[in-house]
């Protein structure tokens, strides 16, 4: 009976991965994979529901209820610092079966082994995505990069030590702290626009804790839904990585950007006002906006629906280009678009955008920076060289809505800003759509 | 017990396998709700939690811990699923 129950539950995770492929029916992935884990979940207590105290009800229920306040209150924009927060969790849970099998009931050796990697990995996760979360909120500086190098030399050691010593509690709490530590360590050094490849890896490793308790456990169930999430954030990481044309070593390493490397310009660049780009937007048969994290921390989403409507009134075509690492997690420009009414069938990948560039009117490029980058493209020294970037500069004329000259993430300047095609907005990225709004209605 | 062992490698394999080929094919635009959705996924762990509950024995500090991750995995699938849901529907009511 069980086993029938465990075989539809997988069968119902497959077939929910398969209905996500496509926006139109991904809500019923969702359906189907709550029903799987819910089967899961059913089939592991085994009908012997009078096992288990009230303790254990209790903290199901009201844990339960905590989620489903914090989902119906969550901002979309917050959604990078609660996916972060999840990931902790499931790392945290995962870690903390892990030690409670190691410490209380003697596993076989090559149980051990698999028991210590699920601890070590856990609570690597726990304490990496807590500190994911304090950056994500600007909460925290950079840690010194130095205390981190130190730190990733000592954990491969530290790992190997229980192989070598007979095993006792102290160094199981031992491991403990020096995963958590590590966490804490290796995270703080990265940097905020490397968060998306942050997150995605700790998603990955947070399913790689939950694959490992499953094989001590011994349930089929956990192993492969633990590799479903494994994979699903290792892929996410790979595409992340390669948006940046940098490797995931690369980026864990940290202490890339902050500091301004280069942020020369030899020319003046053409300063525009909100009554311009109104009357240049009005003569654009087509217009294509590239959103970045600036738009997110001026919340300006509504602002540019606003924008799209009054532009599709008047027949202009409006399209959006969305950079795999705009914002502060895969997709993040994606839902922040989708909840203020944006078609999804507006959004356009790099791959998908990057040939129209040269035949648009107008791009209006809204708090990205590094992602339209030119020297990307063409110079050989720049930290971002070999990037793929979006071509705006390829366009007829370029719209940046922008707070000052200051350089992106990468610490350089952007010549795409003194280009001859192109005019500063100086303003927030709300504020500033608003006022070409409000201009529209005077033209 | 070897045999075993080496089936249940197989069907992480295959797991993995199909995973990798089915993740592949999600568009960018979907690339949030499913780290939400795997979120929730990864509370799977509570199957864990629930086996080995009744196990632990004497010791309050290991139940607490236990306690502990019962709380994170319940926190994970279902403030998981319950924002995954709120963004897809989104996603849904511009088809």
């Amino acid at each position: 009976m069980i086993e029938i129950i465990l075989l539809v539950s997988s069968v119902l995770f497959i077939f929910a991965l398969k209905l996500f492929g496509r926006p139109s029916t991904a809500h019923r992935a969702n359906t189907f994979a709550m029903l799987a884990m819910a089967l899961a979940v059913f089939s592991a207590f085994n009908f012997g529901f009078s096992k288990y105290d009230s303790a254990f009800y209790i903290t199901i229920v009201v844990s339960g209820l905590l989620g489903v306040l914090i989902s119906k209150r969550v901002q979309m924009t917050q959604m990078p610092e609660l996916v972060g927060l999840f990931n902790g969790f499931g790392g945290g849970a995962s870690g903390a079966i892990a030690y409670v099998e190691l410490s209380g009931s003697s596993l076989p050796i090559s149980d051990v082994f698999v028991a210590i990697f699920s601890m070590v990995i856990g609570m690597f996760t726990f304490s990496g995505s807590l500190v994911a979360v304090m950056k994500l909120r600007g909460k925290l500086n950079n840690f010194s990069k130095k205390l981190a190098d130190i730190f990733s030399v000592f954990l491969p050691t530290i790992i190997v030590i229980p192989a070598v010593l007979e095993m006792d509690d102290l160094l199981i709490e031992f491991i403990i702290l020096v995963a958590l530590v590590a966490g804490i360590i290796r995270v703080a050094v990265i940097g905020g626009a490397d968060m998306p490849v942050v997150i995605a890896f700790l998603n990955s490793l947070s399913g790689i804790a939950a694959m490992s308790a499953g094989f001590i456990v011994n349930s089929i169930i956990l192993i492969v839904a633990g590799a479903l999430v494994g994979a699903s954030g290792i892929i996410l990481t790979l595409l992340m990585c390669a948006a940046m044309n940098r490797t995931l070593l690369d980026v864990l390493k940290g202490g890339f950007g902050g500091t301004a490397i280069n942020n020369e310009y030899d020319k003046d660049p053409i300063i525009t006002s909100p009554e311009d780009v109104a009357i240049q937007l009005s003569y654009a048969e087509s217009v294509v906006i590239v959103p970045g994290y600036g738009m997110a921390v001026a919340q300006a989403q509504a602002a540019v629906k606003e924008l799209t409507n009054t532009l599709k009134n008047k027949n202009i075509e409006v399209k959006f280009a969305i950079h795999p690492v705009a914002g502060r997690m895969p997709g993040h420009m994606n839902v922040l678009l989708a909840e203020v009414d944006i078609d999804y069938e507006d959004m356009f990948t790099l791959e998908d955008i990057n040939s129209e560039f040269s035949s648009t009117d107008v791009v209006i490029v809204l708090g990205a920076n590094d992602v339209v980058n030119p020297l990307a493209r063409t110079d050989e020294d720049s930290p971002i060289y070999g990037m793929p970037i979006l071509d705006v500069d390829l366009a007829k004329q370029v719209i940046v809505i922008k707070r000052s000259m200051s350089p992106g993430y990468a610490g350089i300047a952007n010549p795409l800003f003194v280009n001859d095609n192109a005019k500063m907005l100086f303003a927030d990225a709300k504020e500033g759509l608003e006022n070409i709004i409000k201009s529209f209605e005077l033209v | 017990m070897e045999a075993t062992f080496l089936l249940t490698l197989l069907i992480t394999f295959l797991a993995s396998f199909i995973g990798y080929e089915l993740i592949s094919k999600i568009p960018q635009t979907l690339h949030t709700p499913l780290m939400s959705g795997s979120n929730a996924i990864s509370g799977i762990t509570l199957i864990a939690a629930i086996l080995i509950y009744p196990e632990v024995g004497e010791s309050q500090l290991l139940k607490i811990i236990v306690l502990i991750a019962i709380a994170f995995a319940t926190l994970n699938i279902v403030g998981g699923f319950s924002v995954t849901g709120r963004i897809l529907e989104m996603f849904k009511k511009n088809d």
